[in-house]
């Protein structure tokens, strides 16, 4: 304490006006306001960058849920497709694509003309508008219909890749003129098929049900296998580490004597989550497609390595939740004669069940979005076989994910594969929002009020 | 201290239902209570008074052997229940607490029904047969606790949605639930306002006549209001243990004189 005295009238510091604020008071307030400065700058700079983000991808993919389509009037020549003459869809597979090629050059040949569209191109040029994709569309049309055979069926086929990027602005005359996959004449018929109402552009549904197609059909290729595997894998890692994740976490945090080993364990957990995943790829190699002999780029094996990735997240999540309920209701249960398991499984876990769920939803939305490990264990196979049901032996199945797919989509050097991809991580966004929007309504309905 | 009224010491009963031989208690490197030997009465309240810290709440939780929860937690010496030696190797800890229900300083209702509350205790322990005698058992328990008129229309409201002191009452009420014989209670009335703290003064008269009630608390006027026999802790060591109105008005050991006339505590 020091001493006031007469010569140091500083001693009472206090003494000066309320109504001005002191240096020291002044320096302490702008310290303040440049921090929340900075703070607003950061959570500025964070949404900008989210915006661009979305800006990006959105202008990138929006066009893939487009898709251009010709309507086509095919002669369906019965001699052709079916030389017994008896519709059995079984003998007319026989039949295959070079068959149908003629008669689809043939129909788009006859629309032209129908349509009164003068050009002079040759024959293999105009048929270059069309997907070589829609010669597999028909036969499975007719093969699935039998009684349109000897009939001209109007058919709506996909359009070229390039004459599609025309129509979404991705190819334009200039472009054209050095592309040797198109010139601007085809283009110009296309924009008179327009004109004749033939060509038009409508939702692609395509695209999120069709398999993938090969490099050279962008049109044709679509997420199909991409989202079932996805669904598969998330189907196995939910059913695998949910029930795993939350019994580790209920004995280590409430049964499991404080030692060294369950120290270690907890330490090891930590650092699981924190391996990175490709680590979990080449596990899953050695262990479920080496050893224990399942097939490659099957959703099992993917499901499996995906679990081993999301136990960690699950544990830590659900260690948490069952932290931060009060010890008072663990003392009241035990209090009245509750064992430690009753105690547990009629009051704790209640209350700790929206951590769970939230924890849950967002290591699965964590393990849908992972690629590194699937590369591995052959999940980035060209797959254009959908798998079966699960029931029926679908999880052993050949199939692909979403987020392999993008990354498949981009090693392609057709330009509309960049538009595919944007769409196939526009799809995997929107399955994380869902599940995002899920752990948020699962934690508003478990959420106790009272 | 002049204005303190004494419980009525009618002290027919002198059957002892607890017995305590030589307790010693360490958390971990510290002694947390040395030596203590005590026999607590049947159908009587017993209080335990002293300073923070002294290790009337950890005695108090040994008596139903809630310390088992807390890992480095040791304990030396026997406490005999009716003469069984409750930490014997052969009694199980949830059907002794099942016998010596317990209350809780903060009011820690479960976050369920008021009637969920009170008859969760009977359900484990398979005390009722069917709804009607669960029903029964709650009204009655309620009833005892002196709450069944504040909640006998909403039962199925939410326990914590109720007052502080009718929080701590449903938990008194869970507690008798399961018929105990004895009724810990650890500084019941401490997060409750004078008048919730009456209600539940009075409600421990009332339950004495069917329990040996324990209670701990740091409120000496508390003590001298509900209890019987009062056993004042210090540091540890029981230091003192007689009829309430000996403890108050003539103590033997200068450390309790000091503790009730206000020199240290």
């Amino acid at each position: 304490m020091t001493i006031a005295t007469a010569d140091t009238p500083r001693s009472t510091p206090n003494a000066g006006s309320l109504m001005q604020a002191d240096a020291k008071t002044a320096k302490r307030n702008a310290r303040e306001k440049r921090f929340r400065l900075y703070g607003l700058i950061a959570v500025c700079t964070g949404i900008l960058m989210l915006v661009l983000l979305m800006i990006s991808i959105l202008t990138a993919g929006l066009s893939a849920f487009r898709q251009t389509t010709i309507e086509i009037s095919v002669p369906l020549d019965a001699e052709r497709l079916d030389p017994e003459g008896n519709r059995n869809p079984v003998e007319m597979a026989s039949v295959t694509t070079f068959g149908y090629a003629p008669l689809l050059r043939d129909g788009l040949m006859q629309t032209i003309e129908a349509a009164g569209i003068e050009t002079d191109l040759p024959e293999g040029d105009i048929a270059d508008l069309i997907s070589d994709e829609s010669v597999a569309q028909l036969r499975a049309t007719v093969l699935a219909n039998p009684e349109l055979v000897g009939q001209t069926v109007p058919v709506e086929v996909l359009a070229s890749g390039r004459i599609d990027g025309f129509f979404k602005g991705r190819v334009t005359y200039e472009t054209a003129e050095l592309d040797s996959n198109i010139s601007p004449e085809q283009l110009r018929l296309a924009e008179a098929l327009e004109e004749a109402g033939l060509l038009r552009t409508g939702f692609n549904w395509r695209f999120i049900t069709a398999p993938d197609a090969s490099s050279t059909r962008p049109e044709a290729a679509g997420l199909g296998v991409a989202i079932l595997g996805s669904f598969y894998m998330m189907l196995v890692v939910l059913v695998l580490s949910l029930p795993i994740g939350v019994a580790a976490s209920i004995y280590l945090e409430e049964f499991a004597p404080q030692n060294r080993f369950t120290d270690l364990i907890e330490v090891n957990i930590s650092n699981l989550a924190a391996v990175p995943s490709i680590v979990f790829g080449i596990l899953g190699l050695a262990i479920f497609i080496n050893f224990a002999g399942l097939p490659q780029s099957a959703p099992i094996v993917g499901g499996l390595v995906l679990t081993l990735m999301t136990l960690p997240t699950i544990i830590i999540a659900t260690r948490a939740a069952l932290k931060a309920v009060p010890p008072s209701i663990r003392d009241a249960a035990l209090g009245i004669g509750a064992s430690k398991m009753q105690a547990v499984f009629h009051h704790v876990l209640p209350l700790a069940m929206p951590g769970i769920l939230t924890g849950t939803i967002i290591g699965l939305a964590q393990a849908l979005g992972e690629t590194a490990p699937l590369l591995l264990i052959g999940m980035v196979a060209f797959v254009r076989e959908y798998p079966d049901a699960p029931w029926d032996g679908g999880l052993f199945d050949p199939a692909t994910a979403l987020p392999v797919q993008v990354y498949n989509f981009t090693q392609r050097s057709d330009p509309a594969f960049v538009e595919r991809a944007s769409g196939a991580i526009i799809v995997l966004l929107i399955f994380l929002l869902i599940m995002n929007l899920a752990a948020i309504f699962l934690r508003r309905k478990f959420e106790r009020r009272w | 201290m002049n204005d303190m009224r004494f419980v009525e010491r009618t002290v027919g009963n002198e059957e002892v239902k607890i017995a305590a031989r030589g307790v010693h208690v360490y958390y971990g490197d510290t002694h947390a209570i040395k030596d203590v030997n005590i026999d607590i009465a049947d159908k009587m309240v017993t209080a335990f008074i002293g300073p923070s810290g002294c290790g009337k709440s950890t005695f108090l939780r040994c008596i139903n052997r809630m310390n088992d929860t807390i890992p480095i937690a040791r304990i030396e010496g026997d406490i005999m229940i009716d003469g069984e030696d409750i930490y014997d190797r052969r009694v199980d800890p949830v059907q002794l607490r099942a016998k010596v229900g317990m209350v809780f300083q903060k009011p820690n209702p479960f976050p369920k029904s008021i009637y969920d509350n009170v008859a969760y205790g009977p359900k484990i322990h398979g005390l009722a047969r069917n709804k009607a005698e669960l029903d029964e058992i709650v009204e009655t328990s309620l009833r005892r606790a002196a709450l069944w008129d504040e909640v006998k229309d909403r039962l199925q409201a939410p326990g914590t949605g109720l007052s502080g002191g009718q929080q701590q009452r449903l938990c008194i009420a869970r507690a008798v639930a399961t018929s105990p014989e004895v009724l810990l209670m650890d500084e019941p009335c401490s997060a409750l306002d004078p008048i919730a703290t009456d209600q539940v003064e009075n409600l421990i008269h009332e339950l004495r006549e069917r329990y040996s009630v324990v209670i701990v608390t740091h409120s000496m006027s508390q003590a001298s209001r509900v209890s019987q026999r009062t056993a004042y802790f210090h540091l540890g060591e029981m230091v003192e243990y007689g009829e309430t109105g000996d403890i108050f008005t003539n103590p033997r050991d200068q450390r309790t004189e000091n503790y009730i006339t206000g020199r240290i505590g």
